[in-house]
């Protein structure tokens, strides 16, 4: 055979024994797939070969190091949060990603989870003395009555398939909302919600400080991401993904699909609501609107972001989602960090060859330093506002363009800076080239100008933009595959 | 009976709220199969841009030119500029996901609603706009018979809400662009090889789907009085559920989705209590979802292996 | 490709390390510039010293975006005066909670690890104040809220670092509902809550009033989302002569009384202190607040010309905030003037000890021991056909 010029993999000859059944194109996979040379080979080859629970246990051990890396208490929080958000995601991964089920009301079973384990372990219930359960008694308790919810809930989909289903849940967490906060309030507390919860207690030990919830969070993450992964590799997992591609050849291959649905609720029921206990004991109180359908939003957000259908994908999404939002965007220097670092990130990857990359950089430098020149001489106002503290906007002062009165400058200039994004997309070849150097230069003195005195204006556009951009860019997801759907 | 009528005419004129919006997310759904959650915020653009075409024209108390030229303004406006918009945010939010899995494109719909509910937030400010109705359509106009008292700007809502109903009920049914609408809906890729222009004629459903959002809009200022940046939300969230209860993709089946939520509320609230009327709602829903599981007038979809 | 990407990581990491490393020095830069052009202004050397930050826990975005943006605005007029009028350099760290007790909590943790905070405005809710209480407690962080009211937040005594510049509910509703009942004398009313801990708080503790004295009152409830009530007003029965509401949302308030003009029913609104704004203006009707209306104070005008400059409709949220981060600049700046720096202790010390005999609040600012505003007054107003608030009574 000749050797085909789409392979450049020189080191293996084109001569293959052709096989039965295998075209030319698909043997050479192997040979594409060959590990690079050195060190990395070595190294891929390793990480090839190890079997899930060592990739997992690498990776609690990392997760188990970082409370003694993270200072201070606002830090451990993000961690919680994010490990948090991790399970929620894997749990609804397995309805969302595994069973294809679009399941709105999932912030319900978390509420549920949380509330159960708020009302068996505080002095609501039977005052004044309320009951009080340890950990290893409410726990197991309340992931059966979560399991025995989510099939409550999944029994509709029966009847209802697609966004029909997707509407029934909706109602059910919309209703979970409505519930905890008017009915019943001497019992469930109503708008008050649950106050003083109990710590997870067992066996005289409680979990008081940050780092306590951190490690049982990431015990727990491990044990269900564990879990998780037998349950996908067994026959539930392959009739979950048999269900999700195309309900009708499963049932016709003797898969129970009403059973196999009602399965996937149960199993998120049961997660979300082990989530729903440690958030309820870690924040000593549950209010309802803690539970509204904003959070929903952000743990689908974080499950898609990381990729449906893969738990490494969901607990990533989770962890990376909640790092950014409350870890990174919460204070105007870090954000300015991500903001910068993602346009340059950009610039790095899609300008090719390096020389266009630094020409780009240099002629937004120059230009921006020639408008400030311009600007300046001809009217000292139109420079003299400060931008605000960050870590490099003392050195952009002589770059950046701030008036002293920023707010309507700034906010035209946003608009435009926004249209110019949208112009920058249209656009091809050398006319982009040339239209990014004063979107950049706009984009900076935008951000030093307004962006970065609207800071929790800035964290919602931030997250926004960032959810555009990486789906654009990703569609299946950091660590999803790519999926063909058949409708 | 008086107030039965009162009550129903109140639903009816929230319910067409709904309703206009709750066609775009059909009409939406059609052709892409999206559920665009950032519809609702596309409502919003338009209530803002009809409360500034008021300041433009000296504002509630001073109006410099007559009422209904003022309201044909309104309308021409918010309807064209919020078309536009949708426009805009098909081509670049929507367009380079059209062929992912379902579930990838509503994360973009998500990021174009903060975008834009916190655009607005960041240029306008949090505090609510009044659209002061009364100053220029006063309450003594309208039917007023006894304790019956129906404003002329909830028969206005009412039939401008119809006639733009029939209009596009006319429109899908009988032009040619209608006709590559519905076929685009049924299948892409056929319509494509058919030779029909895929994206243009998706442009113009968003058009026409952000344009009813926008003067759905314009409306509820005019009805309601008071907008804010995060009204959408929860209108979106409403229509979403008209359309779904109503049988997604079926235009005819939003309209009923949304006249019927909105009569179900105020009947609630009117004759059982405010304080439980979501759950009454939903409860009403869900016992619908589950005696006609497509929807009131969908089709049930054809499952095939 | 891959290359590509791991050279954009390691240009990300030298991006943040580079900021790491020079934001300590950056912000002591732009500080120390700061704090030199005040010197050349003011004398006083402990301007340098007295640089501080102060932090604001307040719904910024979100549902209710419109009272935390009129609590903002607010603090940063106060911060500003104040950092003019005592030569301070304090600055403010926002919060964003979106009324929502786990985000709080988060935004609570960032300010206790932040050591430059020392003080604390808001939050908001009383959700809130019950979820952060302890948090602030174990941090010594004092804070200050201007519109949390429910009255277990200081009796609990589970928040020891918590003071409010409002009176509570269980003052302020018998109040309010013996005066409906004196003067108005309804035989029927419609209270309506909007499912929020401040108007059901209020709502639980009218209800018995009414009931004792033989009023029949019927009890709705409409989520503050909700700007549609006409069907609600369907309902207000003739011998409905009055209306409570007890409401955050005064634009919301509006809306409802413009739908008893259009359908021609002759109720009187009573609205608390959240109704009391430039928003709700309906002739007629009574508005109780625990504020006066400010720009009714010949004192205030400075303050009511700057808010109008930078957020015109503002309403009963503002003015509290503004009080508060009063009390807490002068407490900053009483450490400062004594030669210390501000230290969370310190601050906290000299809020409990505040003795202001007048605010922007119309009354002398002083807390007891549990964190209470003492003698709280009340003020009761009526609109006139004008629009304009009118002072009946006050306690």
């Amino acid at each position: 055979m000749a050797s085909d010029p789409r392979t450049t993999d020189v080191s293996v000859e084109a001569k293959q024994d052709p096989s039965i059944g295998v075209d030319e194109w698909v043997a050479r996979t192997a040979q594409r797939r060959e590990f690079a040379p050195g060190w990395r080979g070595d190294a891929e080859r390793l990480f090839e070969r190890m079997g899930w629970w060592p990739k997992l246990a690498i990776a609690a051990a990392f997760g188990a190091i970082v409370p003694f890396i993270l200072s201070n208490n606002f830090q451990l929080q993000v961690g919680i949060n994010a490990l948090l958000l991790a399970l929620l995601a894997l749990g609804l991964n397995i309805s969302v990603g595994w069973a294809g089920l679009l399941d709105l009301g999932y912030i319900a079973f978390y509420g549920f989870g949380a509330y159960g384990f708020a009302l068996l372990s505080s002095n609501q219930l039977h005052p004044p003395t309320g009951i009080h359960f340890a950990a290893y008694v409410s726990l197991p308790i309340i992931a059966v009555a979560a399991a025995c919810l989510g099939l409550i809930v999944g029994l509709p989909s029966r009847r209802l398939i697609g966004d029909y289903l997707a509407i029934l849940t909706l109602f059910f967490g919309e209703a979970f909302v409505e519930f905890t906060n008017n009915v019943a309030p001497s019992k469930l507390g109503g708008p008050n919600g649950i106050v003083s919860i109990d710590p997870i207690r067992a066996f005289g030990h409680s979990l008081i400080s940050n780092k306590s919830y951190f490690w049982f969070l990431l015990a727990l993450l491990v044990l269900t991401a564990a879990a998780l992964h037998l349950l996908d590799n067994s026959r539930t997992g392959r009739a979950w993904r048999a269900v999700r591609e195309d309900p009708l050849a499963a049932g016709m291959m003797t898969i129970p699909v009403n059973r196999v649905k009602l399965m996937a609720f149960s199993f998120g029921a049961v997660v979300a609501a082990l989530a729903g206990t440690v958030f309820a004991a870690q924040q000593v109180n549950v209010f309802p609107t803690d539970f509204d359908t904003p959070f929903l939003i952000l743990i689908y957000a974080a499950l898609i972001l990381g990729g449906a259908g893969s738990i490494g994908g969901a607990i990533l999404g989770g962890l990376l989602l909640s790092v950014m939002l409350d870890g990174f965007l919460r204070s105007p220097t870090e954000a300015g960090y991500l903001f910068y670092g993602v346009i340059l990130l950009t610039l790095i990857v899609k300008l090719r060859p390096w020389r266009k990359l630094l020409a780009v950089l240099a002629a937004t430098v120059a230009f921006g330093f020639v408008v400030h020149a311009i600007v300046e001489a001809i009217s000292k106002s139109a420079v003299a506002g400060q931008p605000s503290g960050g870590w490099i906007s003392s050195d952009l002062h002589n770059w950046v363009v701030v008036p002293s009165n920023a707010t309507t400058a700034g906010n035209i200039g946003f608009v435009v800076l926004l249209c110019l994004v949208i112009a920058l997309i249209q656009v091809k070849g050398r006319t982009r080239t040339v239209l990014l150097v004063p979107t950049l230069y706009l984009a900076a003195c935008v951000w030093e100008g307004v962006l970065v005195e609207n800071p929790s204006v800035t964290r919602q556009l931030l997250i926004g933009a960032i959810l555009i951009v990486m789906m654009n860019a990703r569609p299946q997801g950091l660590l999803g595959s790519k999926r063909v759907e058949v409708v | 009976m008086h107030f039965f009528i009162q009550e129903l005419v109140n639903g009816i004129t929230q319910g067409s709220l709904y309703a206009l919006i709750a066609l775009g997310y059909s009409m939406v759904y059609g052709v892409l199969k999206l559920l665009n959650f950032a519809h609702g915020d596309l409502y919003m653009v338009g209530a803002f841009v009809g409360y500034f075409v008021i300041q433009w024209f000296g504002g509630s108390t001073a109006l410099s030119i007559p009422v209904p030229l003022l309201l044909l303004f309104m309308f021409l406006l918010a309807g064209g500029g919020v078309g536009m918009l949708g426009v805009a945010i098909e081509r670049f939010a929507y367009r380079p996901l059209r062929d992912a899995p379902r579930i990838a494109p509503l994360i973009t719909a998500l990021g174009v609603s903060f975008l834009l509910e916190n655009t607005m937030l960041l240029l306008f400010g949090a505090s609510y706009r009044d659209y002061n109705t009364s100053a220029f359509i006063s309450f003594n106009t309208g039917i007023h018979i006894g304790p019956l008292n129906i404003d002329l700007v909830q028969l206005m809502v009412i039939g401008v809400s119809v006639a733009l109903m029939i209009a596009l009920t006319l429109f899908v049914a009988r032009t040619k662009l209608g006709r590559q609408m519905r076929a685009v809906s049924a299948d892409r890729e056929a319509a494509e090889m058919l030779g029909i222009d895929v994206d243009y004629t998706i442009a113009v459903t968003f058009f026409i789907g952000s344009a009813l959002a926008g003067v759905a809009g314009v409306m509820d200022g005019l009805a309601y009085n008071n907008i804010y940046t995060l009204m959408g939300f929860i209108a979106g969230l409403k229509a979403f559920t008209a359309a779904v209860v109503g049988g997604i993709g079926s235009i005819p089946g939003a309209m009923l989705g949304g006249l019927l939520i909105g009569i179900a509320e105020s009947m609630v609230t009117g004759y059982i209590s405010s304080t439980y009327t979501n759950l009454i709602v939903f409860g009403i829903l869900i016992v619908m979802m589950l005696v006609r599981p497509s929807g009131l007038l969908g089709k049930v979809p054809l499952q095939k292996v | 490709m891959k290359v590509r990407i791991s050279l954009a990581a390691m240009a990300l990491t030298a991006l943040v390390a580079a900021g790491c490393g020079s934001s300590n020095s950056s912000t002591s830069t732009t500080s120390a510039s700061a704090g030199s052009s005040t010197q050349a202004a003011s004398s006083s050397g402990s301007s340098k010293a007295c640089t501080t930050e102060i932090g604001i826990e307040a719904p910024i975005t979100g549902q209710v975006a419109v009272l935390g943006d009129e609590q903002l605005a607010f603090a940063q007029l106060a911060i500003a005066a104040d950092n003019k009028a005592n030569g301070t350099n304090i600055s403010l760290v926002q919060g964003d909670t979106q009324l929502n007790p786990a985000q709080a909590t988060t935004v609570t943790q960032q300010f206790t690890s932040n050591d430059k905070i020392v003080g604390v405005v808001g939050p908001a809710g009383s959700q809130e104040v019950e979820a952060v209480g302890p948090l602030m407690g174990r941090a010594g962080l004092a804070f200050i809220s201007g519109s949390a009211t429910n009255p277990a937040l200081t009796t609990s005594g589970k928040n020891p670092t918590f003071f409010r510049v409002v009176s509570r509910d269980d003052v302020q509703g018998p109040e309010d509902a013996n005066f409906v009942i004196k003067t108005l004398h309804p035989k029927a009313l419609m209270i309506v809550d909007d499912q929020e801990v401040y108007s059901t708080g209020l709502v639980s503790s009218m209800i018995p009033v009414f009931q004792k004295a033989g009023i029949k009152v019927d009890h709705e409830s409409v989520s503050q989302k909700v700007t549609d009530f006409s069907s609600l007003v369907a309902k207000v029965t003739p011998q409905t002569t009055v209306v409570v509401l007890p409401w955050q949302v005064a634009a919301n308030g509006q809306q409802f009384g413009k739908d008893l003009q259009q359908e021609h029913k002759n109720a009187t609104i009573v609205g608390t202190d959240g109704m009391q704004s430039s928003s709700f203006t309906i002739p007629g009707s009574y508005v109780s607040a625990f504020g006066p209306d400010i720009t009714a104070i010949p004192q205030d005008a400075a303050l009511v010309a700057a808010a109008k400059v930078k957020y015109p409709k503002f309403g009963t949220f503002g003015p509290p905030v503004y009080a508060a981060t009063h009390v807490i600049d002068e407490a900053i700046a009483s450490v400062c003037k004594s030669g210390q720096t501000p230290t969370r202790a310190s601050v906290l010390a000299a809020i409990k000890a505040t003795n202001e005999p007048t605010s922007v609040l119309g009354q002398p600012i002083k807390f007891d021991s549990k964190g209470d505003l003492i003698n709280a007054k009340w003020f009761l107003f009526k609109i006139n056909n004008a629009g304009k608030y009118v002072l009946v009574t006050n306690s």
